[in-house]
């Protein structure tokens, strides 16, 4: 078992392709979690916003991800551009919902603690809100870092490279080897990527409970 | 245009909107039972729910690519790929449903005299709707987004002529081969807003 998945791993160039996938994987959600948290930011800021904000990103959401890429194509062309143009589209509406989330259910006393030490509404976003919101905006980009590694291997099929290219290569040669390797691995570096997103969220919820 | 209708939309409907009731049916049916069985017993329930967690994190493309290995390629594989992919959320939310409620709520229905049985259908699955269509909208639009995807295990639908003018780099073709899924992923979710709102009754409903 070992011998098959060296000889796919040297074949199909995993560690390179890997290398490839992360990179996607880490510009795509960097922005994402940029923009998702300054949109989150905005709606909150600018109420009326909300609603229609959040009707266009459900909207996205329905969009099936190879439909997305493709409506990408004319503007991108093929490869890494679309998929990670899909990825932060996809990945806007978890992180941006739970941002302005976090920042509108934060605790009535906290608030009336800093507005009586006379704290300005700007200094209370920035030194009580959004540490309060962070739990639940890690939790967004959790469900984005989910999102974001399906769309990146989905990505192979419109010549972005990473590991979904070998699953597509396995499929189109028929090899099972080349399939159940580049799967599983690409599954478990899902699974501890979320994994630790899932630490790294507990961990905050437990320390905003206590303070 | 006739012909791009034939060959765009009509040949390939068919097949996708099996994939897409037919694995949303069996879902439904495998998903609800175990929901229930979760309600009842915990080392169960950590199982599922622990399991439907793990898989899904892993990418739909490798649930659907590893699938082919173990049963091949075709209409069937495709339909148990996407069926393991979406259950989990359907088993997750209905759970969650089910479980938070008020418990003063139980405690009055328990007083009133109701059966464990009148209990599950009548109190804790209709407070358990928003929750349930939640995780079902998610899985419809998943499914959707799967069935378009399966044709390049050999499942037919509209992902043929996707994939077909992706080697062919045939922008327009490939806009409209595209944008019947769309509609039909809109439509699925308008229709199970409105099918939400139809079954919630009154008092529960949002106002």
């Amino acid at each position: 078992m070992i011998e098959t998945f060296q000889m796919v791993w040297n074949s199909q160039d995993l560690g390179t392709k890997t290398i490839e996938h992360l990179e996607m994987f880490f510009w795509a959600l960097l922005f994402s979690i940029l923009f998702g948290i300054l949109i989150g930011i905005l709606i909150y800021k600018k109420k009326q916003l909300a609603d229609i904000v959040f009707q266009v990103l459900n909207i996205i959401e329905l969009i099936p991800t190879l439909a997305l890429l493709i409506l990408l194509l004319p503007l991108l062309g093929l490869g890494s551009g679309p998929t990670i143009a899909a990825c932060i589209l996809y990945s806007l509406l978890p992180i941006a919902r739970n941002t302005y989330t976090g920042l509108v259910t934060v605790n009535t006393q906290y608030l009336q603690a800093a507005q009586g030490i006379g704290l300005s509404s700007k200094e209370i976003l920035l030194n009580i809100r959004i540490p309060y919101a962070l739990p639940h905006i890690i939790g967004g980009i959790r469900i984005a870092i989910v999102f974001t590694m399906g769309v990146v291997t989905l990505g192979g099929v419109i010549a972005a490279g990473g590991l979904g290219q070998s699953i597509q290569t396995g499929l189109q040669f028929n090899r099972p080897d080349i399939i159940i390797v580049s799967s599983i691995w690409v599954g478990i570096l899902a699974v501890l990527f979320d994994f630790f997103a899932g630490v790294v969220e507990r961990t905050l919820t437990r320390r905003n409970h206590l303070g | 245009m006739v012909d791009y209708l034939e060959l765009l939309v009509f040949d390939p409907l068919p097949e996708h909107l099996m994939l897409v009731f037919g694995s949303l049916l069996i879902s439904l049916l495998l998903a609800l039972p175990l929901a229930i069985l979760c309600l009842k017993n915990k080392h169960l329930k950590t199982l599922i729910i622990g399991f439907a967690n793990l898989i899904q994190a892993i990418p739909s493309f490798a649930v659907l690519a590893l699938v082919v290995p173990l049963l091949g390629i075709g209409f069937t594989p495709a339909l148990f790929a996407i069926i393991l992919r979406m259950m989990l959320p359907i088993i997750k939310n209905t759970y969650i449903g089910l479980t938070t409620i008020d418990t003063k709520t139980l405690e009055y229905a328990k007083g009133l005299g109701l059966t464990d049985r009148q209990i599950l259908f009548q109190i804790r699955f209709p407070n358990a709707y928003p929750a349930f269509f939640s995780g079902v909208k998610f899985a419809a639009v998943l499914a959707n987004s799967l069935a378009i995807l399966s044709a390049i295990i050999g499942a037919g639908g509209f992902g043929v002529n996707v994939f077909k003018y992706i080697h062919q780099y045939n922008i327009q073709s490939l806009i409209y081969s595209i944008i019947p899924v769309i509609l039909i992923a809109v439509g699925l979710e308008i229709t199970l807003i409105l099918l939400e709102k139809k079954l919630t009754p009154v008092p529960l409903q949002k106002s």
